[in-house]
């Protein structure tokens, strides 16, 4: 009698560790872990208020990824870690099947976007957006990647631009 | 003839070995495939191959061992043991090294199976030759793995081999003089007897169980190494747990007189540790302590309860000690082949989608905008320099900025895409743990019935 009882204490003591453990385990958040969400690149995105200029060539950068991955048809962030050397952008071409020109084009249209994005955040004016717009569909494509990892560059040159320009504007517009 | 007692602790240790090298090799898996470049399904089979051979032959090789004698069995088992551990050893391509491994194995099977019809002459009865054959098993399954991770580190993948040779060797000098007296009387033709029928349901939990264990050690140690990104050493270190675990669970066994309740208690335990593993909350090797002690206590209990029930009051004890080695390992190559491509699947999705992930945070973060849109294309550097493994990823962050503000937002930064790369690596394996842990209660049904329906 005393043995089966024992028998019996092991198995219980066996079945109460296990279930204390996996309890204890799903209480700890053991069955939660799902990856961050990778926003659909197509879909748009809110653009945050910008107060700088470079938080507008930030913004600017990002727009753009995802304009051209949109056109690729592949994440923001597959393209932000293809665009990083001339390797990775080879890797990137091979793995989906991209040629040079169809990376510059989905580039120049992300660029595109970018400045339309820009323009309807009010981060640039119409009066600069049209002029940058036709730019960005004329440059080649290593100008293009630069312009994508960092836009500060030709923002300054419109915003130096458009300074006397608005100046004009304010003297003969109501 | 030899004297009994060091004969009885190179039997003992003969068996310990062999059983050991079915898993002594598995902290030198991602070394081994990294060195004969393959991927992990390829060098599964390093480990696969071995137990499947050591599964098939054992019966036969035990049945062709009572015809020549079980010294003259085990002295050339260990022999050909030996010489297979070398060719493993030197072995300079995958398909050698696999094809040295098969041999290994057959050496191996002679080697265990004659040591079971040895010991009792050292021992006095069958029963304790059995326990101390199960224990002598169970203790090398569970020591294997670190002794495999220390030798790995600390000289080389091909020393877990040749270093097996000169101890096959010492554990067979003693046995030779068991072989030159069965040369001498011929008296082995008339000790065969009728064989009876090995016990179905004890040798179908083992294969069940084995499976189970086989993914805990296997899948754990590739958590730690190529999820984790630990050293061979510092893996071992780790899972030296399960063996230590194994040391008590023996301990609380010997208090319980049914095998029964041993092998239920072990089964649970072996499950219960699984399901903590596949659960794991977070990427912390502590965490993994909790799983592993049940894993040891309960494979410890499984594995000798469920071998005993399979020996007892069967003869000749050779051919069914044959069965339950040929029920463990078969079941461990089913665990792998079953378990292999689940999680190698499963681990490249994880990745890609914690990488995926990674770089989103990283885009949305708050740090200075040039420098995220460098960091996240830095990382594609460092996924590229890590081959398959789960990158550390501190590299694709230096320099940190001057500025202190805007150093601890990069700092919170890397340690928030660190910890998604980590969890998305443990989360893959999470299913595979949770098949071994469904399997590892699957074995309760055999386990339960075992004693109702006597087979």
């Amino acid at each position: 009698m005393v043995n089966v009882g024992r028998d019996w204490l092991l198995v219980a003591v066996a079945a109460v560790a296990s279930l204390a453990l996996v309890g204890a385990y799903l209480a700890a958040g053991g069955s939660s872990y799902a990856p961050a969400k990778v926003q659909d690149p197509c879909e748009p995105r809110e653009w945050r208020d910008p107060g700088s200029l470079e938080e507008i060539a930030e913004q600017f950068s990002l727009s753009a990824l995802d304009g051209a991955a949109c056109e690729l048809g592949v994440t923001r962030e597959t393209l932000a870690r293809a665009l990083a050397t001339p390797r990775a952008r080879e890797r990137f071409a091979e793995r989906y099947g991209v040629s040079e020109a169809e990376l510059a084009r989905a580039i120049r249209a992300g660029l595109v976007r970018a400045v339309d994005d820009a323009e309807r955040a009010g981060a640039i004016p119409p009066l600069i957006a049209g002029p940058l717009r036709e730019t960005v569909r004329r440059i080649p494509l290593d100008q293009a990647i630069e312009l994508v990892n960092d836009a500060s560059g030709l923002l300054d040159e419109a915003q130096n631009f458009l300074g006397p320009a608005q100046g004009l504007l304010e003297q003969f517009l109501p | 003839m030899s004297e009994p007692r060091p004969r009885l602790v190179a039997l003992a240790g003969a068996v310990g070995l062999v059983l050991a090298d079915s898993s002594i090799v598995v902290l030198a898996l991602p070394e081994i495939y990294r060195d004969l470049d393959t991927g992990v399904a390829g060098v599964t089979w390093v480990l696969v191959s071995f137990n499947l051979v050591l599964a098939l032959s054992a019966v036969p090789i035990a049945q062709l061992g009572r015809r020549v004698g079980p010294g003259r069995t085990a002295a050339v088992g260990l022999a050909v043991f030996a010489g297979a551990g070398v060719a493993c050893g030197v072995a300079s391509e995958l398909g050698t090294l696999i094809a040295a491994r098969c041999v290994q194995a057959l050496g191996g099977a002679a080697a265990v199976t004659a040591a079971l019809e040895l010991l009792p002459a050292n021992l006095g009865s069958e029963r304790r030759a059995a326990t101390v054959w199960a224990a002598a098993g169970a203790t090398g399954a569970a020591l294997g793995p670190a002794v495999g991770g220390l030798l790995t580190e600390l000289v080389s993948w091909q020393s877990v081999f040749l270093i097996q040779a000169p101890l096959a060797i010492a554990a067979g000098v003693p046995v030779l003089a068991v072989a030159r007296h069965e040369a001498a009387t011929g008296v082995i033709a008339s000790e065969l007897r009728r064989t009876g029928r090995p016990h179905l349901l004890a040798n179908l939990a083992l294969a069940m169980t084995s499976a189970a264990i086989a993914a805990a050690l296997f899948l754990l140690v590739l958590l730690l190494i190529e999820g984790w990104r630990l050293t061979p050493i510092g893996a071992a270190v780790v899972v030296t747990a399960m063996p230590l675990a194994a040391v008590l669970g023996s301990r609380l066994g010997s208090g319980v007189a049914s095998a029964k309740a041993r092998a239920a208690a072990g089964a649970i335990l072996v499950a219960g540790g699984l399901g903590g593993l596949a659960l794991l909350p977070k990427a912390e090797i502590v965490l993994t302590l909790p799983p592993q002690l049940l894993v040891g206590v309960g494979l410890s209990l499984v594995l000798s309860a469920l071998t005993e029930t399979a020996l007892e009051g069967r003869s000749p004890q050779a051919i069914h000690g044959g069965w339950t080695i040929a029920s463990r390992h078969l079941g461990v190559a089913i665990g792998l082949i079953a378990l292999t491509p689940l999680f190698t699947a499963d681990i490249a999705e994880q990745r890609r989608d914690a990488i995926a992930s990674g770089t989103a945070v990283v885009l949305d973060s708050e740090v200075s905008p040039l420098l995220k849109l460098e960091v996240s294309q830095r990382l594609d550097d460092r996924l590229e320099e890590e081959r398959g493994k789960v990158p550390t990823i501190g590299p694709a962050f230096e320099p940190l900025p001057e500025d202190p503000g805007e150093r601890e937002e990069v700092v919170q930064l890397r340690d928030e895409l660190q910890d998604q790369l980590d969890r998305g690596a443990t989360h893959a394996f999470s299913p595979s743990f949770g098949l071994g842990a469904v399997i590892g209660l699957l074995a309760l049904l055999p386990i339960g019935l075992a004693r109702r329906v006597e087979l």
